[in-house]
């Protein structure tokens, strides 16, 4: 239930901030994707179980499943490596002269 | 033939990127691993083709894990094939980068780290694998497109934004499979959202994602606003390559997992259709060689989708048949149009204008590839068509074979458009550029030519000789049709 | 034999055509005699055939072409076959030895001269083919070939070129779309089969679509109403591509397909009226509109409009005796319209002008060619004893016996009549310019017989062959036998004896006699009408076309990237509409329920997010970020993922740092947005987190312990030699993924590196860091701090909570702190990230390489031997990778993002 609902505002902030003008802002808005889609794949354990997957620590029955989890971490180091690029194209687009949004950009009314 | 050599079209790759990323001023190396690597696997690739024609499914246990727990590489017909054309593809790339002088010193070490991807989306047979390869396609790709100034700007920006956007919901809905099902498996997911409502909501985030990717309409105007900005050697490599793992992942996964479910199949028929008469109509409104190009790839997804709705072999074969000549058509038509913009100052229709006096050899490298799409015989265009308005009128989808039928019309006069604008009439005066020299009224280097001559070469040998792929494209067909052979490879 | 006759006939075409440029290389314009001499020698292989033919046994050869769709490669040689070849190849021969004297000395003229051969290839395996997808790709190919011998004509040329590609393309669309039903419908496309299973393909409920589409492309071809408009706008190529394509040859390829499909749809209401409906209103305003034209180009073209009504017309009345005449008349047409256009050519070239009323008195100075344009004009008016006569009086017999609806007879006749009377007008025009009138050009002199050998040789042909018609006979009636299967052929004769058709010639006569002599008052009357023009509509259902486009296109230009992201999550939230709508029963939740904590937790969220959503200044946005990153960080601490925690938690501090460094070059605040678009996005941002909320909570949390996790749990130790399970996942079961994703990184890292230049040694070493009083002690305090926590994390990885991203993410941070301390230099001194991502990805690619070399599967793990009795997993080695490129990142992003503005 808490899953669901902090993946529900996790998306509506995101899904808000990338309709919105300026790549800095959409950069954000992906994080909050990012983190929602994180919580999603920690959520797809089937059974809700909470014990640290680590062997020898604990009822086997009660530990979560690991594969989400591996799942989670790609995730974020790949989530990561491309927001670090992001980030190098809004530097860019910057050096080069480019507005990083259009000025005469006129966002969702169009 | 075994399936251990499934690992060489990821792993080669990857190992020859990253020694040519230690050594990035040897360029005449570049091109020489680069041809080298992407040669031995467009040779293997036929290989496994040639095996998984007679039904064998070749796998690879990554690991020696038991299968079904673990990741499964595995080679039907289909995948064979794609890897197959995937790989021409990013040999005439390469080539023509080399001759247009593009790219820097990071310009093979991306493209086969792509490639690298490219191959394992085709031969992987876990979701979440997928979901990697795609990654690992998609993140040299913002690399390539925004290696020159053209593709910083919004092209880059957009680019990029909407396919982690796309991305996410690939994950996300990767995430829901395995929480309604609990495998991403392809093989242990045989079925699943044939049968479970819930498998089928899930499997469709999964598919709106790659629908997304392979710019399906309405999900497609990012396509026509950003490839153009890319330098015309990436163009080609894209055009070939990214759509198209989109393309093959949806009938993948529709084949598979929904088992080519009948009460889904209207959804993709009007996606098809849509997505064809868009795409068309968008073809012939734009005004600049590539801008054309590339919204009229998105009109030939459509007559993909449709073969997949039809979901008969004769439909799916046909639909594989297109898009496999398709692939190498819209690659000839690009180095065409790169051509034309290099060395004859800019591709907007009318700006170079004349050029069938001045180029002859340009214009016969556009006129055959552009009639091949255009459907005019006896190329390969028209068989793929002719295949597919069959296929559709068998199954008594006249509406289908009709809307096709008239798409072909509009894409005949799409091609005449470019033709008129471009190639046909009074050679234009000499444009001065500032500076004062007039640009210069010679023909193009014949070496900027050749790749897309040569490219031109299988729209007339699939034509006249199509029977061979046909006969690849059939078996393709019976492994989606029935998946068992698949599903007992790769579940456990 | 026979077979291997017809096919080396269409071969030699073939090869007559690639050798044709060549032989003008050597033989300028004169190649073209040699070219004639090759057409005439295929018509006399293909004539050797004609006893057998004759006699009723066709010669077909076939090959299996595609068999996946059940095409095949069949040639069948009849005698509407033979037939048509003979015009074809005779035409051509003349027409092949015109061009020498008509194309200008000197010049290039290879290209005419191949595309006019392999024309005339085309059109021969256009009446041979036996297959219906071959008779589609053989007409297709004469379109190509038209719209390339309109093109040669030059910048005015482009418009007519492109409309007839667009209007016989889209009839040969037509074509094949009734190809394909008839495919369907009979299981077969070989056309002996199909057109003999009239009983099937009558019966089903397609044939109306079949016959229509049918019609549609023969009258794009043949220029009926209303498609005609395309060729006399073909008429600017020069005049043997008129002769040969737009007279002789291409046009009539829609007359052999009705009479192909005659076979078929004879006698069937809806192809009978329409036929003759369509064939006469064409020949009726055909040659009111040929009456009133003044350039003789045009008025043979529109002539020939006219013309192939007539025979549409009769090919619809379907009668045997209709059938007849209109394969006489195709012959005897053919003959006076490449004979009139041949002589048009001539005269335009001598006198420079076409126009009719300067054709005036030609005798005079012209006396050969006067008598064979009178000849030829003769014979389009229908005067016996030529062969127009004898074709036409076969029209009229057609007509009048016609019997598809009551009164046909009278109606077909009487408009049959009305046309041949303006067609005798304009006929006996052209005679009475050649032989009488003031000699308005004495300029104009003979052409050398040369020139004028071709026409010459045609208009005798017509001449004689009106009495002597019988010869022809065998031919025809056997070509009849052809179309209408156990029929009686009539016989053709100059001479029938007091007919009702006699009378209809002679009224033709007379009153065509009465529109000469009163032709002035004709003129004004005819120029009072509305010009016949399909054009204008086609021009603008083009430019609409085009406009329809552009809107389209318009919407894949916009600059900012929100509508192109509004698509994807609008078919998000319409997937969860569905859902809400489908989803029936669900499996109850498993599990355990949500603790207290969890909601806290929710609660700080949600100000955070509100907080982000809200944000104006880029510092507190960057700030909020990380305060949502330690919010979910918990979250998933709680959730019983610490590695996961760990590596967010890294992460996040990464990904501030880098931020820091963007930071300087950034604005202050954000942009600000409009009030409207505001709303939309919100409206959809809500719509989204609605739709995402159901979907997690409808779809997780439902299902028992997975399988896959559950062999993950047990075999973890055993199997991969680790306690902590996840790792063991990322670095051994699922290793292929890790790999790819160490990938991304490279890639990321040299996508940094292209989007922005380096600093090489010289430039790092002038940098002033920005904190580097403060820091620079700090970071010598913490550098090897940090070092060793990276290597702890490292080795316990297997175990614990750690691994290779976690201790790279802190080497990281070690990195970027030391920039931000003053010390680039104390990043790894070699020249750039370069050979850190080489040795990362060789790492890790390696590994899984040399497990195939040692002849397991890919990336299993295997133990490297060390020579002090230790070993070495192979699966620290791919961690090393790992870490070697997670840092290589780094450093690339540190020195990279390094902003100039820092270097003095």
């Amino acid at each position: 239930m808490t899953a669901a609902i902090a993946v529900g505002i996790l998306v509506a902030g995101g899904v808000f901030l990338i309709l919105r003008p300026g790549l800095a802002r959409i950069t954000v808005g992906f994080i909050l994707l990012g983190h929602a889609v994180n919580i999603l794949l920690i959520a797809a354990d089937g059974a809700g179980r909470r014990g640290a997957p680590l062997t020898g620590e604990g009822d086997l029955a009660r530990m979560a499943d690991p594969l989400p989890q591996a799942f989670v971490l790609t995730a974020i180091v790949i989530s990561f490596g491309i927001t670090v690029y992001l980030l190098a194209l809004v530097r860019a687009s910057r050096r080069t002269g480019k507005p990083d949004s259009d000025p005469d950009d006129p966002g969702p009314s169009q | 033939m075994s399936g251990a050599v499934l690992s060489l079209p990821v792993a080669v790759p990857l190992l020859a990127a990253a020694m040519l990323v230690a050594m990035p001023r040897r360029r005449r190396l570049h091109l020489v691993t680069g041809v080298a690597v992407t040669g031995g696997i467009l040779l293997l690739g036929g290989a496994v083709l040639a095996t998984a024609v007679g039904g064998t499914v070749l796998t690879l246990d990554i690991g020696g894990w038991p299968p079904g727990f673990a990741i499964t590489l595995a080679a039907d017909a289909f995948s064979a094939l794609m890897l197959t054309v995937s790989a021409l593809l990013v040999l005439a790339s390469l080539a023509y980068a080399a001759v247009a002088d593009e790219g820097g010193p990071l310009f093979t070490p991306l493209t086969l780290i792509l490639s690298a991807g490219v191959y394992g989306a085709f031969l992987t047979a876990d979701l979440f694998n997928l979901f990697v390869f795609v990654e690992v396609m998609l993140t040299p790709s913002y690399a390539l497109l925004t290696m020159t100034g053209g593709g910083r700007g919004a092209a880059g920006r957009i680019y990029v934004t909407v396919s982690l956007l796309a991305s996410m919901i690939f994950l996300a809905g990767v995430a829901l499979v395995y929480s309604v099902t609990g495998t991403v498996n392809l093989g242990e997911l045989a079925g699943a959202a044939r049968h479970s409502t819930a498998a089928a909501l899930a499997c469709s985030v999964v598919l709106l994602a790659l629908a997304a990717k392979a710019a399906v309409v309405p999900l497609h105007t990012w396509l026509p606003r950003t490839y153009p900005a890319a330098p015309a050697p990436v163009m080609v490599l894209f055009s070939g390559l990214l759509t198209k793992v989109g393309v093959y992942a949806i009938i993948r996964v529709y084949a598979v997992v929904f088992a080519g479910a009948p009460q889904y199949r209207w959804v993709i028929m009007t996606a098809a259709l849509l997505t064809m008469v868009i795409g068309i109509l968008g073809t012939i409104g734009e005004q600049t060689m590539r801008e054309i190009l590339a919204f009229d790839m998105v009109s030939q997804i459509g007559y993909i989708l449709l073969g997949l709705a039809l979901f008969s072999t004769a439909g799916l074969a046909a639909a594989i048949f297109y898009l496999v000549q398709y692939v190498l058509v819209q690659a000839a038509l690009l180095v065409a149009a790169g051509t034309v913009e290099t060395s004859h100052g800019g591709g907007t229709l009318g700006k170079p204008s004349g050029l069938a006096h001045r180029d002859p050899l340009l214009a016969v490298a556009f006129m055959i590839p552009a009639s091949s799409l255009a459907g005019l015989p006896p190329l390969s265009g028209f068989i793929a068509k002719l295949s597919l308005i069959q296929a559709a009128v068998a199954k008594n989808s006249y509406l289908a074979a009709a809307i096709a039928t008239a798409v072909s019309f509009l894409t005949l006069l799409a091609m005449i458009k470019i033709w008129r604008g471009v190639f046909a009439g009074r050679e234009a005066a000499a444009t001065a550029r500032p500076g004062g020299r007039p640009h210069a009224l010679r023909a193009a280097r014949p070496a900027l030519i050749a790749p897309g001559l040569a490219l031109a070469v299988p729209a007339i040998v699939l034509g006249i000789w199509a029977q061979p792929l046909f006969t690849a494209a059939t078996a393709a067909a019976d492994g989606l049709t029935s998946t068992a052979a698949y599903v007992q490879a790769v579940g456990r | 034999m026979g077979v291997v006759l017809v096919v080396a006939a269409l071969s030699s075409m073939g090869l007559l055509s690639l050798v044709a440029p060549l032989l003008e290389r050597f033989l300028g314009r004169n190649a073209g005699y040699l070219l004639a001499a090759g057409f005439i020698a295929v018509a006399v292989l293909l004539g050797l055939q004609a006893p057998t033919v004759l006699a009723g046994q066709p010669e077909t050869a076939s090959w299996p072409w595609i068999p996946a769709l059940g095409v095949s490669f069949s040639l069948r040689l009849d005698g509407l076959a033979s037939l048509f070849c003979l015009l074809v190849l005779g035409v051509g021969a003349l027409i092949m030895a015109y061009c020498p004297r008509y194309l200008p000395h000197g010049g290039r003229h290879g290209y005419i001269y191949f595309l006019l051969t392999l024309f005339g290839g085309a059109m021969l395996g256009l009446v041979l083919a036996a297959d219906l997808v071959l008779l589609v790709v053989f007409w297709e190919i004469t379109t190509v070939l038209s719209f390339l011998l309109i093109s040669a004509a030059g910048s005015q040329g482009a418009a007519p070129a492109a409309r007839a590609l667009l209007v016989t393309g889209m009839g040969g669309l037509a074509l094949l779309g009734a190809v394909v039903l008839l495919a369907v419908i009979t299981g077969t496309t070989d056309l002996t089969s199909v057109l003999a299973a009239r009983q099937q393909v009558l019966a089903s409920p397609l044939a109306p679509a079949v016959a229509a589409l049918i019609m549609i492309a023969a009258f794009t071809k043949s220029a009926q109403v209303p498609f005609n408009f395309w060729l006399p706008g073909a008429m600017v190529a020069i005049t043997p591509v008129s002769a040969y394509l737009h007279a002789a040859t291409l046009v009539k390829a829609g007359i052999y397909l009705l009479l192909r499909f005659s076979t078929l749809f004879a006698g069937q209401p809806g192809w009978s009226l329409t036929l003759i409906a369509v064939g006469l209103i064409t020949a009726v305003l055909g040659a009111a509109q040929a009456l009133r034209e003044h350039d003789l180009k045009a008025l043979l073209a529109y002539s020939t409009v006219s013309q192939l009504g007539l025979l549409v017309a009769a090919i619809g009345v379907g009668t045997t005796v209709a059938l007849a005449a209109a394969i006489l008349y195709t012959f005897a047409h053919a003959l006076f319209k490449a004979t009139l256009f041949m002589l048009v050519g001539i005269i335009d070239r001598e006198a420079g002008s076409r126009d009719i009323r300067k054709l005036s008195g030609l005798m005079r100075v012209m006396p050969v060619t006067a008598t064979l344009t009178g000849l030829a004009g003769l014979s389009l008016a229908g005067i016996p004893p030529l062969i127009g006569f004898v074709g036409k009086e076969s029209l009229f017999q057609g007509f009048a016996r016609a019997s598809a609806f009551p009164g046909a007879g009278v109606v077909t006749g009487a408009f049959a009549v009305l046309a041949s009377v303006l067609t005798f007008a304009y006929g006996i025009r052209i005679f009475y310019g050649a032989f009488a009138g003031p000699t308005l050009q004495r300029r104009l002199y003979e052409p050398s017989w040369v020139f004028l050998a071709p026409a010459a040789v045609a208009a005798v042909a017509s001449l004689v062959l009106g009495p002597a018609v019988a010869i022809l006979n065998p031919l025809m009636r056997e070509a009849i036998v052809n179309v209408e299967p156990g029929s009686v052929p009539p016989h053709f004769k100059l001479w029938h004896g007091l007919t009702p058709e006699l009378l209809m010639s002679a009224v033709t006569i007379a009153c065509g006699l009465g529109l000469f002599v009163f032709r002035d008052r004709v003129d004004r009357g005819l120029s009072r009408l509305p010009h016949l023009g399909g054009q204008a509509l086609f021009d603008r259902l083009y430019t609409s076309t085009f406009r329809l486009g552009a809107v389209v296109a318009r919407s894949a230009h916009v600059s900012s990237p929100w509508t192109y992201l509004a698509r994807p999550v609008a078919g998000l939230v319409l997937l969860g509409g569905v859902g809400a709508g489908t989803l029936g029963r669900l499996p109850a939740t498993a599990g355990q329920r949500s603790q207290p904590l969890d909601w806290a937790l929710l609660v700080l969220l949600a100000a955070a997010v509100a907080g982000l959503v809200r944000a104006r200044s880029v510092l507190s946005a960057a700030a909020l970020v990380g305060v949502t990153g330690l919010i979910v960080t918990t979250w998933f601490l709680l959730a019983g993922a610490p590695d996961v925690a760990l590596t967010l938690l890294l992460a996040e501090v990464l990904t501030a740092m880098v931020v820091a460094f963007v930071l300087r070059g950034l604005p202050r605040s954000f942009p600000r947005p409009r009030r409207p678009g505001t709303f939309a996005a919100g409206v959809l941002a809500v719509l989204a987190g609605l739709a995402a909320a159901g979907g997690v909570l409808a779809l997780t949390g439902r299902r028992g312990v997975s399988p896959t996790g559950e062999f993950f749990l047990r075999e973890a130790l055993p199997q991969a030699g680790g306690r902590n399970v996840v790792n063991t996942i990322l670095v051994d079961f699922r290793a292929l993924d890790t790999l790819g994703e160490v990938s991304v990184l490279g890639a990321a890292a040299m996508g940094i590196m292209l989007l922005l230049g380096g600093l090489d040694r010289a430039d790092s070493e002038r940098l002033v860091a920005p904190y580097r009083f403060v820091l620079g002690p700090a970071y010598r305090v913490l550098a090897p701090v940090t070092a060793a926590v990276s290597v702890y994390l490292f080795v316990r990885g297997h175990n614990e909570p750690g691994g290779g991203f976690s201790a790279s993410l802190v080497a990281g941070i070690a990195t970027g702190f030391g920039y931000l301390a003053g010390r680039p230099g104390t990043a790894p001194r070699w020249r750039g990230p370069g050979p850190l991502i080489a040795a990362g990805l060789l790492t890790c690619a390696g590994v899984g390489f040399a497990a195939t070399m040692a002849g397991k599967p890919f990336l299993a793990h295997f133990s490297v031997p060390l020579p002090s009795g230790l070993s070495v997993s192979s699966t620290i080695l791919f961690d090393l990778g790992v870490y070697l490129l997670v840092l290589g990142l780094m450093v690339t992003a540190v020195t990279r993002l390094a902003s100039e503005d820092d270097q003095r």
